[in-house]
């Protein structure tokens, strides 16, 4: 296919890096995520979250204007904003990122947070919307947190886990991870851990602040942990972060989830860890049922062929699940690089934009992304399977699992199920 | 350049009922006690529904990343829909240190050979405000060398809210683009829609009433618009502002450019929207067409009653509180009563001195602080209904009375008379809905 590169980008698929971190901050408990820059940041993404999620969406904005963008170094509508907001709620923690505009002012917030030292506790971290993407903005909120509250640890306990996300997993995919530690023996903390916040349930939530989440002594105390799980390219480094917290931490990290070898992988490291020889007999089961699914799925999947566009992480993670069920993986695209050999998955790699998309699509016969596929595939006659940020057109988005033996079988389950129905 | 005088000329329009007192939504937000969108995203409110024009977003990632294909302002034109097109620089590091005017004169050249539009309106953002790209030059040359109007627009976000963004992109329309070709005939009942945005389709419901009357849109700002036509708008007779208070600087300033004059109206409920078109044709004030209105709207409303009918066996009677904000602080009251509802209460905490001053009309409480009123007066009353933001759904729960969310993002149009009958459906259907009685049921195990 030829493609006419184009000096500007058509209908985007990259999300911008302060929204990974607004995201992040609402996985912490009594969290107030506070965007540095003008209102309009904090408005469109808390628009973008409340719609996904249909559910109230906590952030404040330090209102940035013409004015205080010159005569002020940050300081100020800093403090502003943490005087306004305390006025009304107590947060245990504010968590201030920047934009665009407040990084290319060059605002010292480290300093700014110096000065509310005795006022608020408060975690900064840089995330210009120029550079980065949503996957960067939430790992700079992971790091942020590592570094900024977590303490020192001389010992550590075997059966606690720190697990570190990556920005594309649900919240309930959160929680089958926890869950899974939890038959294992393990207690795990999830940091930021949206499964508790994110997850869609009903509760006394005025959206004032975030819900519920890991609290601030819950991370302080994370360098007490024997072991830090990290799920994706983008959060690795913030494993080996923690880790400096703590030299006896083990750190044991996995691109993927989703499917069975990744899911094998995932069991044969923590059985080594922790000594079990073999893990309760839901999970066997549900390996076996997964075995049976791929066979299921096999024919319907070995003759789809899919187009993919999501988060590099999770990209990554879909396509080799799919793949491995006979899943022809016709293209993938991508918003931003990934640190991924997306070449073994896929002919056909790009970054590019939904316009990309749109020409690329006739060759395909399904497509697995966001809600802005949704018109695309219309159009073209394509079966469409919504994954990734946004999706305005489902509720439930945050109870969608891919992972473990579990989730991959319904995954393989839903592709081939859409195809087939479209097909009749 | 962002214009100062004009900025400040717009937060103190002469003719805006406000003027005198400060409001919120003209005042420098507050830091950590803001919500609500900034300028640009006024901005494209305003101008996004031209879909005929190419709306290129200088900019970072999050302006346009996160907003496009969100605006539910269906368009009747055929070719290309640019409105639901998110066009971006996407302007990254390396930019900001050596300057992005070359990266945007690239990207117009590039639409304007591509997309064929009939404008390219180029928007400015915070970031690119700050690093001083020198847009107007660039647009200035690439009209000159392609012909299609290539219009700067200076709202970046951080030069105040949402509603000063639409006024700035009122004003840029008219520097830029109305006046600037002559129809080949003047209607003699010409008018344009200002600030009517055919959100879900709003000014389809009332516009055929009009055409029929005699009335000819000649453009709109900018629901269902086309450049051409804008373009032409200075020959039309009479301005109609529609629910928008943002956009009386532009009307008067055509008033004074052009001598044509403005009446301000609503299209929400059955009475406003009589009154709207009444409204108009009397500022004609020829009298055929008032006799032609009249025997419209009567028309209009007996089918209406008849429509409405099955709803009001349930609805009559029936006890609603209203807490939403601006102008839909009385407009949705309005038509909850002409369905046959009483409105208990409805919040005033979003809305402008004007918008208060005509709630008094419609509603006997104005809650300042809904949050803290609402519940109570929902016992005091035997309220049956809450129509509200999500945020009050618990307060609902809590009294088991029947939710209405006004604030979604809604799907299908609550204007004018056919409007009615969806409002009175979606209401009904919420004091049918079973889920208020049994959701917030206590679980077994409680205490």
């Amino acid at each position: 296919m030829e493609r006419i590169e184009k000096p500007l980008t058509l209908n985007p698929i990259k999300l911008s890096q302060p929204m990974g971190a607004m995201l992040a901050f609402l996985g912490v408990k009594n969290c107030m995520p506070l965007m540095h820059g003008a209102q309009g940041c904090a408005s469109f993404s808390k628009v973008f979250f409340t719609r996904h999620f249909c559910d109230p969406i906590a952030v404040q904005t330090t209102a940035v204007n013409d004015i205080t963008a010159v005569i002020d170094g940050g300081e100020r509508s800093i403090s502003e904003a943490i005087e306004n907001i305390t006025k009304k709620v107590t947060p245990d923690l504010v968590g201030l990122f920047t934009t665009g505009m407040t990084e290319t002012k060059g605002d010292d917030i480290k300093g700014a947070t110096y000065l509310l030292r005795d006022k608020q506790k408060i975690a900064y971290v840089h995330t210009p919307d120029f550079e980065g993407s949503f996957e960067s903005g939430w790992a700079a909120v992971q790091q942020a947190l590592i570094k900024q509250l977590v303490h020192q640890s001389k010992y550590s306990d075997k059966s606690k886990v720190a697990l570190l996300p990556n920005v594309s997993m649900t919240p309930y995919e959160v929680e089958c991870v926890k869950n899974a530690l939890a038959q294992l023996g393990l207690e795990c903390f999830a940091l930021p851990d949206l499964s508790t916040s994110l997850d869609g349930h009903l509760g006394l939530k005025q959206g004032a602040l975030s819900s519920d989440g890991i609290s601030t002594q819950e991370i302080e105390k994370l360098g007490e942990c024997g072991l830090v799980l990290t799920v994706g390219a983008s959060v690795k480094s913030g494993g080996e972060l923690l880790r400096k917290k703590c030299t006896k931490m083990q750190h044991l990290h996995f691109d993927s989830l989703s499917g069975l070898e990744a899911s094998d992988l995932f069991y044969k490291q923590l059985l080594d860890y922790t000594g079990h020889k073999k893990p309760p007999r839901s999970v066997i089961h549900w390996r076996k049922r997964l075995q049976d699914a791929m066979l299921d799925t096999h024919f319907v999947l070995g003759s789809t062929k899919l187009a993919l566009s999501l988060e590099p992480d999770q990209s990554y993670a879909l396509a080799g699940a799919l793949q491995e069920a006979g899943g022809n993986i016709e293209t993938i695209v991508l918003g931003q690089k990934g640190e991924y050999d997306f070449d073994a998955l896929s002919k056909n790699v790009r970054i590019g934009d939904f316009e990309d998309i749109e020409a690329l699509l006739p060759k395909a016969d399904a497509f697995i992304g966001n809600y802005h596929g949704h018109r695309l595939c219309k159009n073209a006659g394509k079966v469409h399977i919504l994954r990734g940020f946004p999706n305005y057109e489902e509720v439930g988005n945050q109870l969608k699992s891919d992972i473990l033996y579990e989730g991959s079988a319904r995954l393989l389950f839903e592709v081939a199920n859409s195809v087939k129905l479209a097909a009749h | 350049m962002v214009n100062k005088k004009l900025i400040h000329e717009l937060l103190h329009e002469n003719n805006c009922s406000h003027s005198d007192k400060k409001k919120s939504s003209c005042d420098k937000p507050k830091p950590g006690a803001t919500s609500g969108g900034c300028a640009f995203e006024g901005a494209q409110i305003a101008l996004f529904p031209y879909a005929d024009a190419v709306h290129l977003v200088h900019a970072p990632a999050t302006c346009i990343g996160a907003s496009w294909e969100t605006r539910e302002t269906p368009t009747s034109f055929k070719g290309f829909n640019n409105t639901k097109t998110g066009y971006c620089t996407q302007v990254v590091a390396n930019d900001i240190i050596f300057g992005g005017t070359q990266k945007l004169e690239d990207a117009i050249a590039y639409l304007l050979e591509h997309k064929d539009p009939q404008a390219v309106f180029v928007y400015e953002t915070c970031v690119t405000a700050m690093i001083g790209d020198d847009m107007d030059n660039v647009c200035a040359r690439m009209q000159k060398r392609s012909g299609v109007p290539v219009v700067p627009v200076h709202a970046p976000g951080f030069v105040g809210s949402k509603n000063l963004g639409s006024r700035l992109a009122g004003e840029t329309v008219l520097e830029y683009l109305i006046g600037t070709k002559e129809p080949e005939q003047i209607h003699p009942y010409g008018i344009n829609l200002i600030g009517e945005y055919n959100v879900t389709g709003d000014m389809w419901q009332y516009t055929p009433l009009l055409e029929e009357i005699g009335i000819k849109v000649v453009s709109t700002l900018a629901g269902d618009g086309r450049i051409e036509n804008i373009r032409q708008a200075h020959r039309a007779k009479l301005n109609v502002i529609v629910c928008a208070k943002s956009l009386e600087s532009l009307t008067r300033k055509m008033q004074e450019r052009y001598g044509i004059p403005y009446i301000s109206i609503s299209f929400y409920g059955m009475r406003d929207t009589t009154n709207a078109i009444m409204s108009i044709v009397n500022a004609f004030g020829d009298e055929k067409l008032i006799a032609k209105a009249k025997e419209v709207t009567a028309r209009e409303e007996k089918l209406l009653q008849k429509r409405l009918q099955p709803y009001r066996k349930v609805l009559q009677g029936k006890k609603a509180i209203l807490n939403t904000g601006g102008n839909k602080s009385w407009s949705i009251a309005s038509a909850l009563q002409d369905i046959g509802m009483e409105v208990v209460a409805t919040s005033i905490r979003k809305a402008t001195l004007e918008d208060i001053e005509i709630a008094k009309q419609y509603v006997p409480v104005l809650m300042k602080v809904p949050a803290n009123e609402q519940a109570k007066l929902i016992d005091e009353h035997g309220v049956d209904i809450l129509l509200a933001g999500g945020r009050s759904l618990y307060t609902a729960i809590k009294k088991k009375i029947a939710f209405v969310d006004v604030n979604q993002e809604k799907e299908i149009s609550y204007g004018a008379y056919e409007g009615l009958v969806n409002l009175a459906k979606d209401v009904c259907d919420a004091v049918n809905n079973k889920v208020f009685q049994t959701v917030g049921k206590d679980a077994p195990w409680s205490e």
